[in-house]
């Protein structure tokens, strides 16, 4: 990935772009290397980054199902509306990586 | 694993799952309620500051509003960068800015924060509370740009909200009050203040949504304080001269600072709704700031109570929620 890192929001659902569906832990996995280090990598709010893309309609949520530490596990995959606003607004670089 | 137990650990995810839903649900209407109710602070508080001198005692009519929209934007900056370096989300706020959605958001916070909030509070000094049901009509005129922009028919549903937002203002203007130093001409502001909150909405529609809300408001805030504070004031006669004024005074500077809190609170928690219960409910709750508003300004700063300002209120809330939501849909969401 290019130095210059989208923002986590952004980053999020270009990784559902490359990967279809994953999920929240599958994508901090992805891009632990990235923001691993920083303080906003957290799973409560990459599970709010992946509810607000819900929200609006970018992801959806294709099933859940409890770990085995008894964690709710949310599986997401991205909608048309989603791949389409990765390819209008998310440059070329970041979406083959 | 046999299946029972499969089934009972299906049970328990689906119990996990319903109680999340719900409670992000909740958490979505409540920060929509206080969304509206720390807006209604926000534009008390505005005024109680521009009551101390030498803000009281300005010349002209664009002076003091503009210091004190960019004094209450720039500290609301300040609240949500502490906000936001709290949650590790500092380096955001650049990455945020690099991005074309990014760069989109910040032209209509140009049109929301320096013109808007601007000519919102010119309205508030000169028409008082009559401008903040005016201001809520922004919702009729997001409807309408996102119908001319965007192609969004609005529904019968939507049409007759706006015009009864029309129908609102109409009210509002029946009688104009006495001790109002410019009536017309606040209400004018007001109505362009919410022209221009409409035209704003229509910036997030170019990838927005995959933008952190909590950072894009960080964004906004600084972006509209520095703006107006830096690059409108100068241009306004005697606005720098003002803005030295009113940090030698520092006491309309402490409610600017509390102003600044409650405007921040009350975008991060708008935002937060619009992206958990949807921009539909998020903006209706929202308006309801229209209602604090006005409460507030009759009870701490004395503005009288007649019966236009009343009913053109309530007229002016329920149409705005009519353009954004069926109120029938909230209600079997509610059950």
């Amino acid at each position: 990935m290019s130095n210059l890192l989208l923002p986590a929001r952004t980053a999020v659902l270009n990784d559902l772009y490359q990967k279809d569906t994953a999920t929240v832990e599958e994508i901090m996995a992805d891009l632990k290397c990235h923001y691993g280090s920083e303080r906003q990598f957290t799973k409560k709010l990459f599970s709010d980054h992946c509810m607000a893309l819900e929200a609006n309609g970018m992801v959806e949520l294709t099933g859940y199902e409890l770990d085995d530490g008894g964690e709710l596990q949310m599986k997401y995959t991205i909608t048309e509306d989603g791949k389409n606003t990765v390819h209008k607004y998310i440059a070329k670089k970041y979406q083959d990586e | 694993m046999n299946s029972s137990k499969l089934l009972d650990t299906q049970a328990l995810a689906e119990s996990k799952m319903q109680s999340l839903n719900k409670s992000f649900h909740i958490t979505g209407i409540g920060n929509g309620l206080v969304s509206g109710l720390t807006y209604g602070i926000y534009s008390t508080l505005v005024v109680v500051a521009s009551g101390y001198n030498p803000l009281a005692s300005a010349a002209g009519i664009l002076a003091a509003p503009f210091v004190c929209s960019g004094l209450n934007d720039f500290f609301a900056g300040i609240w949500l960068l502490f906000y936001n370096a709290k949650q590790g989300r500092l380096k955001e706020l650049m990455r945020t800015l690099r991005t074309r959605p990014g760069m989109m958001l910040v032209i209509g916070f140009l049109l929301g924060g320096p013109i808007a909030n601007g000519a919102y509070l010119v309205g508030l000094s000169l028409a008082g509370a009559y401008a903040i049901p005016i201001s809520a009509t922004c919702s009729l005129w997001g409807a309408l740009f996102s119908w001319i922009f965007l192609k969004q028919r609005p529904t019968k549903r939507v049409v007759f909200g706006m015009l009864m937002c029309v129908v609102g203002a109409v009210i509002i203007n029946l009688v104009k009050p006495e001790g109002a130093p410019n009536f017309t001409l606040g209400v004018i502001c007001a109505l362009l203040a919410a022209i221009f909150w409409g035209a704003e909405g229509v910036f997030s529609s170019f990838g927005g949504a995959m933008i952190d809300t909590d950072v894009a408001v960080n964004l906004r805030e600084l972006i509209s304080g520095l703006v107006s504070l830096f690059i409108v004031l100068p241009f306004i006669g005697g606005g720098m001269h003002l803005l030295s004024g009113t940090f030698a005074a520092m006491t309309p500077i402490y409610w600017l600072i509390a102003s600044g809190l409650s405007a921040g609170i009350s975008f991060v928690c708008w935002y937060k709704a619009n992206s958990t219960v949807g921009t539909a409910v998020g903006m209706s709750l929202n308006i309801t700031y229209a209602f604090w508003g006005v409460l507030f300004s009759v009870i701490f700063l004395s503005q009288a109570l007649t019966p236009t300002i009343v009913v053109g209120s309530v007229v002016i809330v329920l149409g705005a929620i009519l353009v954004t939501m069926n109120p029938l849909d909230f209600l079997r969401k509610g059950e």
